[in-house]
């Protein structure tokens, strides 16, 4: 017999954490609420005919929440067998609220009490003998991280559930709320429902004024009449609104179940976490420390540390090792001279290129997981809602964006956590503004070749992309589409901990591996194509440069570039070939120059770079390739969560303009600032930005005036 | 008084959650109910990360303005 076991509890209960333990997945876990938005399912480790799914955390059963709907649905729809509630310890109350609704639902259920070692260390008690009689359902202590007792929790779950039999659970409620709910489910013995559900459960969702169950019963007009008149009776005798008097209700008796269960030790009153979050989100302190640490992590992964084990990658793995050997093999075995340079040059050179960034990425990683196990990252989107919310966006937008910061499809899909649709769409649209891992090869190789590796430039460029992330945030609320406030901010904060090794090397190899087998994938065909379109004429005759495919087809694409100050074919070829993957932007010339020649102190590449761009209009394609449309699959997982081509286009579209519009003016403006260029065209980039945010604003208005008279 | 005007360090017991819709839902969920105390760790503007029920939350404006004590 098949069991289905669905894990639910409050968002960072360590859900997916329990789910990772019992089934030997690696799904994403994170120290903060809302990692997990979809349900994922997997089979119990030694016993397949145990299904586990993990659902999103949630607060209680109404739907308020996207996260709430989908475990809600879960439950009516796919009838689990058993339910395991995980339950937060360290907040025992809050955590009970949901326990008592999912009781009610009527679907045997266990409790696994988590993180009991965190109540022990405060010198608290809490009996899982007299919870467990209290609320008559098993319970079991676990930690899930540790896996310990995890094992017992799924044996009494699976027990219970071959058992089938449930003891009823009921809400102690005052007299009048008890008869409201009797005639209630009175009403609903008559009537045909087609829910095979707890008529319980369902007549306090009604009491409630659940519109969601409403929705799913389809009762008739006079039933609901009937119900409204008891729920209107029951509110008035009361004085107080149905929802409150079920609220106060359900917090009293939880209080009475704690006040009989947990004996709290000394109680100090400041914790630790309490004590470092007055500094770390302090109103003069909170950015400050931001920079700081984000300046930190740039420079040691992308400039320091980071440049050292990649230039010896380049150079000396790829370069000398690989790249020299194969070749030396190849010519002492006689293979045709274009196969060698197919091989060595092409897709050596381009994929080489590519995983030479690897330890750089792996750093900067590494060092994200830090920020996010220990918990900082949820402070981040608290600190960054006070500036965010100025130009009207919510400081969650900012956890899709630091999610992207690794790669933008799991960005764009941690966009479901915002609560508005609007804020969602927006944020859809500027998560890819972030360079994500995929990027970063762009910015490390222009910094190595134009600034000599300076340590401001990849700072300064995620900067300017969260700059530009606030400005189109502001542009795009004038217009209609995105007019109105973003959903108040509430977020509950995860306690700090000191993050484990293993888990952050875990977070780390996660987002890594997907930069690895892309080169070896994708960027490996790329690099094929790349290197015979660059070696050969339109009629298939081997030749350098200028005569080949891939020039002539650059060289019509280029002068779209070259108001930005790289209409050059090989920048045109490059940016054209980062839509497919980001990465082929550094491959592509990867391909055209080598990644390294060992006889020079600097390599082919980066002095072909420098040859080629001026500091200003190598900042300018930097800018162009963050901020342009992402990667095909960014712009695929884009297109899931917009849910319409339309959309699509609009997001993409805009994103290519913008991008445009910024390169362009850091040419312009750069060139007559720093390079003696012509301040008239400076000028002309200037106004030409100035005229297109003016219209935006002036159509924006006009359209918000309209929709405000039709209110 | 709403629980904006609060200073830092303080504990006060709620009054009343004003508004009656989703959002008052959720801050209920949340363990926001009347007569329990809550207490403010760290302001930072009007943006607020208060203690309830023994969890932290980070609360907005518009949000900590409709929670009076």
């Amino acid at each position: 017999m098949s069991i289905k076991i669905g894990l639910a509890g409050n968002p960072n209960s360590g859900k997916t954490t329990l789910f990772n333990a019992l089934t030997g997945a690696t799904q994403y876990v994170g120290n903060w609420p809302g990692v997990t938005v979809e349900k994922k399912s997997g089979k119990l480790k030694g016993n397949k005919e145990v299904e586990i799914i993990d659902l999103p955390g949630i607060y209680s059963l109404s739907p308020y929440t996207l996260e709430e709907v989908v475990t809600r649905r879960f439950l009516i729809d796919d009838h689990p067998d058993v339910v395991i509630n995980i339950i937060d310890a360290t907040n025992i109350e809050r955590n009970l609220y949901l326990t008592t609704q999912i009781l009610e639902f009527g679907i045997p259920t266990v409790i696994a009490l988590n993180m009991m070692d965190l109540i022990r260390k405060k010198g608290d008690h809490i009996s899982c003998k007299a919870l467990s009689k209290q609320l008559g359902c098993p319970v079991v202590e676990i930690s899930a991280l540790k896996e310990e007792g995890i094992k017992d929790a799924v044996n009494k779950a699976i027990e219970i559930a071959k058992q089938g039999r449930i003891k009823k659970f009921a809400l102690p409620m005052m007299e009048e709320v008890e008869e409201a709910i009797t005639q209630i489910k009175d009403l609903l013995s008559v009537h045909n429902t087609t829910l095979s559900l707890n008529n319980d459960w369902i007549a306090i969702k009604l009491f409630e004024r659940d519109e969601e169950i409403v929705k799913q019963l389809s009762l008739d007009q006079s039933t609901m009449t009937q119900i409204e008149e008891i729920i209107k009776a029951c509110e008035i005798e009361l004085d107080d609104d149905c929802e409150s008097i079920i609220t106060s209700e359900r917090y009293a008796y939880i209080g009475d179940v704690v006040s009989h269960v947990v004996k709290k030790g000394n109680q100090s009153k400041e914790t630790v976490s309490d004590r470092i979050d007055k500094i770390i989100t302090n109103r003069f302190l909170a950015l400050p420390i931001f920079v700081l640490i984000m300046w930190f992590v740039y420079y040691i992964s992308v400039s320091s540390l980071g440049t050292i084990v990649t230039d010896w990658t380049n150079d000396t793995l790829f370069g000398e090792i690989i790249q020299g050997n194969m070749q030396n093999f190849l010519e002492t075995a006689n293979v045709a001279p274009w196969l060698t340079a197919l091989i060595c040059d092409g897709i050596i050179g381009g994929v080489g290129a590519v995983l030479g960034f690897v330890p750089q990425i792996m750093l900067l990683f590494f060092f994200l997981a830090i920020l996010e196990d220990c918990g900082y990252m949820a402070r981040v989107a608290f600190i960054m809602d006070r500036i965010f919310r100025k130009f009207g966006l919510s400081g969650k937008s900012f956890i899709p964006m630091l999610i992207g910061s690794g790669c933008g499809v799991p960005g764009i899909m941690a966009s479901r956590t915002l609560e508005n649709d609007k804020d969602r769409k927006m944020t859809i649209m500027l998560t890819t503004f972030i360079p994500c891992g995929a990027k970063l090869p762009i910015i490390a190789l222009f910094a190595g070749a134009m600034f000599g590796g300076a340590s401001w430039v990849a700072p300064t460029v995620y900067f300017m992309c969260i700059t530009m992330v606030v400005i189109c945030g502001m542009i795009l609320k004038q217009t209609k589409l995105f007019a109105g406030e973003p959903a108040p901010f509430v977020m509950e904060l995860p306690t700090y901990h000191i993050p484990g090794l293993k888990g952050v090397l875990i977070h780390m190899w996660d987002r890594g591996k997907g930069f690895i087998i892309k080169a070896g994938t994708v960027i490996f065909v790329a690099c094929g194509l790349i290197w015979f379109l660059q070696s050969f004429s339109w009629s298939l005759e081997m030749v350098e440069g200028e005569g080949s495919i891939l020039a002539s087809i650059g060289n019509v694409v280029a002068p779209i570039f070259a108001p930005l100050g790289f209409g050059n074919w090989e920048a045109a070829v490059a940016t054209i070939t980062g839509l497919v993957a980001k990465e082929n932007v550094v491959a592509t010339y990867g391909v055209l120059y080598g990644i390294a020649d060992a006889t020079e102190e600097t390599s082919d590449l980066l002095s072909v770079i420098a040859a080629n761009f001026t500091a200003v209009s190598a900042f300018s394609f930097i800018a162009f390739n963050m901020l342009c449309a992402p990667c095909f699959a960014a712009v695929g997982a884009i297109r899931r969560e917009m849910g319409s081509w339309k959309w699509t286009f609009i997001a993409t579209g805009f994103q290519t303009f913008t991008a445009y519009l910024v390169a362009l003016l850091i040419n312009k403006v750069g060139t007559a600032l720093l390079l003696g260029g012509s301040i008239i065209e400076a000028i002309i980039a200037i106004a030409i930005v100035a005229i297109v945010i003016i219209s935006v604003f002036i159509w924006g208005r006009g359209k918000s005036q309209e929709t405000s008279f039709d209110v | 008084m709403s629980l904006i005007i609060c200073q830092e360090g303080e504990v006060y017991p709620i009054k009343k959650i004003t508004g009656n819709d989703e959002t008052k839902k959720f801050l209920n969920s949340l363990g926001f109910v009347v007569g329990e105390e809550v207490s403010i760790i760290s302001k930072n503007g009007d943006n607020m990360i208060v203690n309830i029920k023994d969890s932290r939350i980070a609360l907005g404006r518009s949000m900590a303005s409709r929670i009076m004590i």
